[in-house]
């Protein structure tokens, strides 16, 4: 099996960058996992398929809108009615859950190789996201595994809270080397690194 | 110490000193200086020209409101046209230049236009320039000669042609309460809020919040004003739920409590930290706004108010008290109201001589006289100036004694010797935000100002001077409530910090110009006068919202700040109506101007994000010349050394009939469309049936729009029972997604479909040429490509290089050809070995150009033929219109109008003089190429077919069919090209297909 | 302007697509007759006060909603999901 590559190529450059004084602000990386889908219910089946992707992933995951969970494994997080993304560290994940949703609730499709994430972390994390999205990143709006699907301009965007100050961003494999270079450009102010 | 500066005072750090130019010369001020006051510390008092008349003009104001003294920033190679001096804190490096003078500010040669005044009067443009041409000195024409003279006589600042390198920035914010102005009623208001543990934003446009506090002289709370401001500055801005913005205008307020913002972010400074922006554009949305903006002062009106040393009498007293500079060293104060007695006694006890108080009104309040009696000046009520002497700065005023009720002077006039003018008409609160928001405002006869009326709903609330509040103490009661009631608490009245001020009457006297001879102006910034506004209504011009276009009353960047109620005074009174009878313009954003760079932000240079395909740094290092599609970057010719586009094109397309040829087709959009009834709704989407499509094959489909016209086309592959894969044109994607998305929740909601964007799941790779099959088997494992395996239109599934890879017969050049999909991050990869297992045989790779030329060889159609305004029929596509089944635009393409025999309908042309044709040419019967025929169609593509060794094209025809084999021309006049074609069929090229299928 | 999704939440004018006049509704292919079908395709009211428009959330969770809005103020007065049908 040949390796995935990252569509970032020489656009990813490890290490410190922007404003140098102190700590950086972010950490930038792409986080992009072996696992990428998009799991969608019909209506009226939207728990179900919550249950199975809860069974699947060990996630405990409830319908409501934009509701998620994270794992060392797995994530999850609604991005419509009815539909959620799920991600996952062992490539199966995709073929397992596709087998664990029958027909009558839904449908799974592969996106392991569509959708690239990218994390950022750090203090000013919440800052630099404000310059690209028009959506409150702020704690009590935007709870720790939570779910919003917004765009920055062109480049549709789907954004969990992976963790208080860091948030994963999945965009299309396309717009990747767009988007990270507009994150980097974001991210100038308050100084970042790059994992 | 320089001239003007008082011997003690002001916030400013007089250990702090910092040099600057203006015009080149080197001057000195302190920190916390604006351009304006250290300008007048160092005796500047000449700033600039006028915009119409040249006249020279001094610093007129001390806030955004400043009129005059508009100057050019330069950095670096960028000028940064008028910005107020008022508006800039000086820092080292700061290198200013000013305006709308020649050869220099002090002789300036545009300075005649005084002496030709009536020629440039109200209406001026107009009556000159528009219109038909009558003679040669009218109309259009006209002014298509003078323009380049009148506009660098007239006007303000001259823009850069540089590139602007300081970079931009935009913000999202979200609060539950915006405070905008951080005076006490905004500093109150923002606490009350922020206490009740509500996130808020604190905006002031000032680079510390204050407000009045910061010149007033008063005391909150026991406390000198300016440090109860700071104190409490101070303490909001360490609480977790605050933000404290300063330097941050908020110019813009849209529906459902959006607002925008401007934040200076580097232009105090000499050079912005790495990756700070300059400016940083705020959007913020705001749960409840709080609008405590404040008041701006008005002038009088009299002749000669324009003179440089003429002052606002408010500015004056906070030069004193903010920056411990004093404008004059011997003034007047010329006022209606009581506001200014304070500022002559703050201009006293900063060390100047207040010679006389002039005040229109005859009967005046005992605080009032006792801040005369406090400056030592005569005291003149009953009177007015009736005129100014000084050429490039005041050297003293003359005054008449004048009744204000019926508006007359009398008695002798008297030359009073003084170098500055303090003049009050009063206060007009600065209502612009609320007028945006949708607010009417409200004459208010009582406080002579337009009010913002009541607001209902979930909008703004207001507190101080812009509800017309003139004291302190109610402006801090106001901002209490207003932040308690924004914070969704009881808006019960609770103590606020006592203010110690005097006892001032708060309201001003009417305003009403001062009847004397001379140029009296109403808008400083655009040369308004008395007499322009009362020729406007003399021609008829009566709407508030006429004259100002009329006469260009507060346009630009004063938006009405100084020029508003004393221009519709003067109209009101022309009209013989009251004032309030007439009514304010509706003020609209931006309320202060801002830069073009923070509007745009991170959308510069190219202004929408790059889509690339895993494949792009391949064709990038093997010569590609890329090219836009939509925001795909597409490879449009590998071009080699030496070689034009055409002859790369010709090679790669020849290579590809000869032998075998790749090209990306990452980018062609792909839709899952999965569910019990995916193969139903593509049934009714589709013009043709893809029920009967068996698994593991593909189909080619066509879809209209419902007005029964072509929208797009595509193959549909069934993958699974239930499970399809729909590919359709690059340029499409995002329309066929929505419009699939449409039908689904809107006409079909009961289907069962679901439809995910897989564009960017899958890379793919065309492989054309009678090659092509012996590439596949080369490097395919897991399957066999054999014609009996793999058929057309067949789908088989294998990998290459380890790679899953799905593979469909299909093709678009004609030639034997296969799609190569697999996961994008396996793109490279696999078309890697696809070339190394080409090489063999010969294979290029071949770019859009190629393709193009293939494409049309072949009559194949694209956007270029399906453009909108083309039937199934017109593209010759009638065979895929099914007669069996309900579709998206079955009722609508038979329409009268989409069927007649003189449709424009798809045909071949061949150029039979040899010559290239070109997209967009028009086809004519008859003609030459001076008198042009009539249009019986255009071109649509064209290219030098390599097949053929002829010039070739698609093109749409009147007729279309019907006019196989008979003569036209082509007609591109644009292009100087006119020459004869035949149409032929629009097959050129192996028209039974055999090439494809075998 | 902000346009409430019920799924997102309010979100900017900016993430939304206007997707056509929401009272019209897509004649049945098997009885409608062209003047249905033209009524469906071309008559619009544009009427100046509430209005019923889809939007779609493309920018968002890309549901179609229906927007009651008035077209004087802009004021939107009611969001559902189109297919939930009636405006709540």
């Amino acid at each position: 099996m040949v390796e995935r590559d990252s569509p970032l190529g020489p656009l990813r450059r490890p290490g410190r960058h922007g404003h140098s004084r102190g700590a950086p602000g972010v950490r930038l990386a792409e986080v992009t996992p072996a696992a990428i889908c998009e799991a969608a219910a019909w209506p009226g089946a939207e728990a179900a398929l919550a249950e199975a992707i809860g069974a699947t992933t060990g996630l405990g995951l409830d319908a409501t809108p934009g509701a998620g969970a994270r794992s060392a494994e797995a994530a999850a997080f609604g991005i419509g009615p009815g539909r959620f993304l799920v991600t996952g560290r062992h490539d199966g994940l995709v073929a397992a859950l596709a087998a664990a949703v029958p027909a009558d609730t839904g449908t799974v499709t592969d996106l392991s190789h569509g959708r690239t994430v990218m994390r950022i972390a750090g203090p000013r994390a919440e800052w630099v996201l404000g310059k690209l999205f028009a959506i409150d990143f702020a704690a009590h709006a935007f709870a720790v595994g939570a779910g919003r699907a917004t765009a920055h301009h062109d480049i549709a965007a789907q954004i969990q809270r992976s963790a208080g100050d860091a948030f994963d961003v999945c965009v299309f494999r396309s717009f990747a080397r767009a988007f990270w270079a507009g994150l980097c450009a974001a991210a100038e102010e308050v100084g970042y690194e790059v994992l | 110490m320089s001239p003007r500066r008082a011997a003690a005072g002001g916030l400013v750090d007089r250990d702090r000193p910092v040099r600057f130019t203006f015009d080149g010369r080197p001057y000195t001020g302190f920190a916390g200086d604006t351009l304006a006051s250290a300008l007048l510390a160092s005796g500047v008092t000449l700033c600039g020209r006028s915009f119409k008349y040249h006249r020279p003009r001094g610093v007129f104001a001390a806030g955004l409101d400043e009129p005059n003294a508009l100057v050019t920033v330069l950095r670096g190679a960028v000028r940064e046209p008028n910005v107020p001096a008022t508006q800039i804190e000086i820092h080292p490096g700061l290198r200013v230049e000013s305006q709308n003078r020649y050869p220099s500010l002090a002789y300036d040669v545009g300075a005649v236009n005084q002496l030709g005044g009536p020629l440039l009067a109200a209406g001026f443009y107009y009556k000159t320039f528009m219109g038909p041409v009558v003679g040669p000195l009218r109309g259009t024409r006209f002014w298509m000669l003078c323009e380049k003279a009148i506009r660098r006589a007239a006007g303000l600042g001259r823009a850069g042609r540089e590139p602007d390198p300081a970079r931009y920035e935009r913000m999202n914010a979200f609060c539950d309460v915006l405070v905008v102005g951080a005076g006490p009623a905004g500093l109150e208001a923002a606490e009350a809020a922020a206490k009740a543990g509500k996130r808020v934003i604190l905006a002031e446009t000032e680079p510390a919040a204050g407000g009045s506090a910061l010149w007033s002289g008063e005391t909150i709370g026991g406390t000198p004003a300016a440090r109860w401001a700071q104190e409490r500055a101070a303490r909001l801005a360490a609480m977790d739920n605050v933000r404290l913005l300063t330097r941050t205008t908020v110019w813009g307020y849209y529906d459902n409590n959006v607002l925008a913002a401007l934040e200076r972010v580097g232009d105090h400074g000499p050079a912005a930290a790495p990756g700070e922006p300059r400016h940083r554009h705020w959007t913020v949305r705001a749960g409840r706004v709080v609008l405590a903006t404040g008041a701006l002062e008005r002038p009088l009106v009299f002749p000669g108010n324009d003179r440089p040393g003429v002052m606002l009498a408010g500015a004056a007293e906070r030069y004193a008290v903010q920056y411990g500079v004093l404008p004059a060293a011997r003034l007047a104060v010329f006022t209606n109201n009581d506001g200014a007695y304070r500022a002559a006694a703050a201009l006293a006890r900063a060390g100047a001589e207040v010679a006389a108080i002039v005040d229109t009104r005859s009967t005046l309040s005992d605080a009032a006289r006792a801040l005369a009696a406090e400056t030592g000046a005569e005291l003149l009520s009953g009177h007015a100036v009736v005129a100014t002497a000084g050429r490039r700065a005041l050297s003293g005023i003359t005054v008449q004694a004048f009744e204000a009720a019926g508006g007359r002077l009398s008695g002798p006039r008297r030359a009073i010797a003084v170098d500055g003018l303090a003049v009050s008409g009063g206060w007009s609160p600065a209502l612009h935000l609320a007028s945006q928001a949708g607010a009417a405002p409200v004459w208010d006869e009582t406080r002579q100002a337009f009010l913002p009326p009541q607001p209902s709903g979930r909008g703004w609330l207001a507190a101080g001077a812009v509800l017309g509040t003139a004291g302190t103490a109610e402006a801090l009661a106001e901002g209490r409530m207003a932040g308690r009631r924004a914070a969704g608490q009881r808006a019960a009245r609770s103590r606020v910090p006592a203010v110690a001020a005097p006892a001032l009457d708060p309201h001003p006297a009417e305003v009403i110009a001062i009847p004397a001879p001379g140029k009296a102006f109403v808008d400083l910034q655009h040369d308004v006068t008395v007499e322009d506004i009362r020729l406007a209504h003399r021609e008829g011009f009566v709407a508030a919202e006429h004259v100002k276009r009329y006469t260009t009353l507060g346009m630009a960047t004063d938006q009405g700040k100084t020029s508003n109620v004393p221009g519709l005074a003067v109209l009101a009174a022309a009209r013989g109506k009251p004032l309030g009878a007439l009514g304010t313009t509706r003020f609209r954003p931006p309320y202060a101007p801002v830069s073009l760079g923070a509007l745009a932000a991170e959308r510069y240079g190219h202004l929408r994000p790059e889509r690339l395909t895993p494949m792009h740094d391949w064709h990038v290092d093997n010569g590609a010349r890329m090219e836009d599609a939509g925001l795909w970057k597409r490879p449009m010719i590998y071009g080699q050394p030496g070689e034009t586009v055409a002859q790369a094109y010709v090679r790669e397309a020849g290579r590809v009939r000869a032998a075998v040829g790749i090209i990306d087709v990452s980018t062609l959009g792909k839709i899952a469309v999965k569910g019990p009834d995916a193969a139903a709704f593509l049934d009714r989407v589709y013009t043709n049936t893809f029920s009967t499509l068996p698994v593991g094959k593909a189909r080619y489909g066509l879809m209209l729009r419902e007005d029964g016209l072509a929208m797009d086309d595509g193959t549909t592959w069934r993958l699974g029972q239930d499970d399809f894969l729909m590919t359709t044109t690059t340029a499409n994607a995002g329309k066929v997604m929505q419009h699939l998305e449409y039908l689904l929740d809107v006409a079909w909601p009961d289907m069962k479909v679901h439809l995910t964007s897989v564009t960017d799941q899958w890379a793919g790779a065309a492989l054309a040429g009678p090659q092509s099959r012996a590439v596949l088997a080369a490097c395919v494992t897991g399957t066999a490509v054999d014609n009996e395996t793999l058929p057309f239109m067949g789908i088989v599934r294998g990998a290459i290089d380890g790679a899953p890879v799905t593979i469909c017969r299909l093709s678009f050049s004609g030639e034997r050809a296969y799609e190569v999909y697999c996961g994008a991050g396996h793109g490279l990869a696999v078309w890697e070995a696809l070339m190394e297992a080409g090489a063999a045989h010969g294979i290029v790779p071949y770019g859009l150009e190629a393709l193009g030329a293939l494409r049309i060889e072949k009559g194949h159609v694209t956007g270029a033929e399906i453009d909108g305004r083309t039937t199934a029929r017109d593209l010759h596509l009638d065979w895929m219109l099914s007669k069996k089944k309900p579709f998206v635009g079955a009722a609508m393409m038979d329409r009268e109008g989409l069927t007649g025999a003189d449709r424009h309908r798809l045909v071949g042309v061949v150029a039979l003089d040899g010559r290239p044709l070109g997209g967009g040419a028009h086809i004519v019967e008859r003609g030459t190429a001076e008198a042009l025929g009539e249009s019986i169609g255009h071109i649509t593509a064209c290219c030098y077919s390599p097949a053929l060794q002829r010039h070739i094209g698609l093109a749409l025809v009147r007729g279309g069919k019907a006019r196989h084999g008979s003569r036209a021309h082509v007609s591109d006049p644009l292009r100087g090209r006119f020459g004869p074609v035949e149409i032929v069929s629009h097959h050129f090229f192996d028209p039974e297909g055999s090439r494809m299928y075998g | 302007m902000l346009i409430p999704c019920p799924y997102c939440g309010p979100r900017d004018l900016a993430e939304y697509t206007y997707q056509g006049d929401a009272t019209r509704a897509r004649p049945d292919p098997a009885t409608a007759g062209q003047a249905a079908w033209n009524a469906y395709v071309y008559e619009r009211a544009n009427p100046a006060g509430p209005h019923r428009e889809h939007w779609q959330h493309a920018g968002g969770c890309r549901a179609h909603l229906v927007v009651t809005r008035d077209t004087v103020s802009h004021a939107v007065l009611a969001v559902a999901p189109a297919r939930a049908g009636e405006p709540s």
